[in-house]
């Protein structure tokens, strides 16, 4: 297991909020290994982004606490160690890009000092050196005349620009692990293509581990090798990358992968759906979460949250009926008079 | 419909533009003093037939929400025709655009902005009929109920407020609005850019299913080509304030023309890990709309562009697949 760059093992995150006390992350386990990208999907409130601040020790405090698991980067675990030694890690070990490069950047320091600010805070170099250290990175990541660029503001440049800077930060110096949340959300798709190519080339010439977070199964299926669905704060499955898009076993992935409209599909068609929508995080189901919006729903499904199971090497799947979905390959989505209920 | 062209013939369009430009002032210096112009919408000319989808597709800043706002006639555009049903109502004053607000009708990206979050769902689906004095008070109860049912919202949202809903129930919420005064024409601007995967596919389902049920026009604007295609009969591509290729989804899809449009479909990621992305990856940014380049606009970022690109105008052409790109103009070149 040596080649494992971050392990996360049970992860629970809590957020205490006026109603109560709510479960953002609930059991997350997930490894990545050397070299390797990990995508980590699912839709607004299923816990990929607190999970990812879990990882980078930035939850809102004092209201956001790990309440158990272990993340272990390199071997070390991040849950337990002090805010110093953490920042020693940020930046320098683990780098992070997130989804809007305008509030990630601080828009009244130019490029420069807040690039140099991170070389110089994990480096022992001089400034000249940080500076020149800074210009190379910017060069790296595709930013013509960036001499020039380094005297210049955030707002001086576009939003595919600001996002190249921003991932020119993260990894100034030379993180083994890389987190990108959301990282193209805000760009447009020919944009979102120049910024995925470039991570991928970084990637490959620096060695680190890429954890993405999106809610794009494109950019999924073209970036990751490694794939979690995460829904309403667990793990729905996991596995890699092919046996997520050919072989999905649980009723959620399917779902999304079906709901999607695709080029190739007949216009105007009835798309599948997913009925209803997410449960609030304060009423969650007592047994499985997507119980509600499920077509393969049995009564066992309402009593207890199935276990991750082991379906092949790798491939994991938290749901009792996942055997049930093998038979239905290529079956189709939800009947086209599919009425919505919509709950309230 | 499988050979209408961007030009249909002007009896059978519900709506017809012609050479459409909206120029945003842009002022300067501390007398602000207009100097330039912000040429958003630079000559755009299209038509949809009664019960077609027109879908828009373009990058950020190329003019597409725009365009949607000066036929909702939400701007006056500098230049053009608005041809609705046979009158121009480009120019057309308050008073004259009242009957023709009824006809076209808008959906919005955000519901939660668009929505008064103020006023109960009830008010805010009633509105409609106050602003135009239509029925009593009864047979304004009786429609909201039927809007509701329509968008698959129970009788009861009608004493609810805005932030009590989802944002797909909120964008369902948005286009019962719209839909209220039996309107011909719907300018869906981005309408699921901001929804979830999984309430996105229930959006489109249901928008597919009010244009069936009551031969709606939609103007489908959109970033997403994908979502855009399975949407629309017919797709034009808007580059810096100009349509610079039109023609049917599929066959923009599969043999699109140019070279904007052929890099936008491929770097569009698909979701299937066993496709190989055979990308033309644009350099740089979309340039600025108050300092377009010269020539062809899209010479800057164009991978086949040539000498001549820099100095000449494309024209869109008149095909079953329009293009305006010079590579297929050989007169001019």
């Amino acid at each position: 297991m040596s080649d494992v760059i971050l392990s996360v093992k049970n992860l629970v995150t809590e957020f205490a909020t006026d109603e109560g006390r709510v479960r953002a992350v609930d059991d997350v386990s997930f490894d990545i290994k050397a070299g390797e990208t990990l995508g980590i999907v699912g839709e607004s409130g299923c816990g990929k982004s607190v999970t990812a601040l879990s990882i980078m020790r930035l939850l809102p405090q004092p209201i956001g606490q790990i309440m158990g698991g272990e993340i272990r980067l390199q071997g070390e675990n991040l849950v337990n160690i002090s805010i110093a030694q953490m920042q020693k890690i940020r930046g320098a070990r683990i780098g992070m890009v997130f989804q809007e490069p305008m509030t990630a950047l601080n828009p009244v320091h130019t490029i420069g000092r807040q690039l140099t600010e991170v070389i110089l805070l994990h480096k022992k170099i001089s400034k000249e050196k940080a500076l020149k250290e800074g210009i190379a990175m910017l060069d790296k990541v595709g930013i013509p005349a960036p001499d020039i660029r380094m005297t210049e503001y955030p707002h001086q440049l576009s939003g595919g620009m600001r996002q190249r800077v921003v991932i020119a930060m993260a990894l100034a110096c030379q993180p083994s692990l890389l987190i990108a949340d959301e990282p193209t959300t805000a760009l447009d798709v020919t944009i979102q293509a120049q910024i995925l190519e470039l991570i991928k080339e970084l990637q490959n010439e620096m060695g680190m581990s890429v954890l993405l977070i999106t809610h794009d199964l494109g950019v999924i299926a073209e970036t990751s090798a490694s794939v979690v669905v995460m829904y309403a704060g667990k793990v729905a499955e996991r596995g890699n990358v092919y046996e997520i898009f050919d072989s999905p076993r649980h009723p959620y992935t399917r779902g999304l992968l079906e709901s999607i409209p695709r080029l190739d599909t007949e216009p105007k068609s009835k798309l599948p759906i997913i009925p209803g929508m997410v449960p609030g995080l304060l009423d969650m189901p007592k047994g499985c979460r997507f119980e509600n919006r499920c077509r393969y729903r049995k009564d066992g499904c309402l009593v207890a949250p199935p276990e991750a199971e082991m379906i092949t090497e790798g491939h994991e799947v938290a749901c009792y009926e996942w055997r049930e979905l093998k038979a239905n390959v290529g079956g189709g989505g939800d009947s086209a008079d599919f009425k919505l209920s919509a709950d309230l | 419909m499988s050979k209408i062209p961007l030009q249909t013939k002007q009896e059978q369009a519900l709506l017809s533009v012609r050479g459409l430009k909206m120029h945003f002032p842009v002022k300067e210096g501390v007398f602000m003093r207009t100097g330039k112009f912000n040429k958003a919408v630079d000559g755009v000319s299209f038509d949809i037939a009664p019960g077609e989808t027109l879908g828009l597709v373009g990058e950020s800043g190329c003019g597409k929400s725009t365009l949607g706002r000066c036929i909702a006639r939400l701007y006056q555009p500098t230049a053009g025709y608005i041809s609705f049903e046979g009158t121009d109502i480009a120019r057309l004053g308050r008073k004259d655009m009242m009957p023709f607000r009824r006809d076209i009708q808008m959906i919005f990206q955000d519901p939660m902005e668009s929505l008064n979050s103020r006023h109960t769902v009830g008010q805010i689906l009633e509105e409609p009929f106050q602003v135009h004095s239509i029925g009593n008070k009864e047979f304004r109860n009786k429609r909201v109920k039927e809007l509701l049912d329509l968008v698959g919202l129970p009788a009861r949202s009608v004493t609810r407020y805005p932030f009590e809903f989802s944002g797909g129930q909120r964008q369902r919420i948005g286009i019962a609005r719209s839909i209220a005064l039996n309107p011909k024409l719907i300018i869906c601007d981005e309408p699921v850019s901001a929804l979830d995967v999984s309430i996105q596919s229930q959006i489109l389902n249901l928008l597919i299913d009010l244009q069936k049920e009551f031969n709606l026009s939609y103007l489908f604007i959109a970033h997403d080509l994908a979502v855009v295609k399975h949407i629309s009969d017919r797709i034009a591509i808007m580059y810096l304030g100009k349509i610079v290729e039109s023609g049917e989804g599929e066959s923009i899809y599969r043999t699109a023309r140019h070279p904007y449009t052929q890099s936008l479909i491929s770097a569009i990621p698909v979701p299937d890990p066993h496709h190989v992305a055979n990308r033309q990856i644009l350099v740089g940014d979309v340039p600025s709309p108050i300092n377009p380049p010269s020539g062809c606009n899209f010479h800057t970022r164009c991978p086949q562009a040539m000498e001549i690109c820099k100095s000449v105008v494309p024209t869109l052409s008149d095909e079953a697949q329009p293009v305006s790109c010079l590579l297929y103009e050989p007169s001019k070149t």
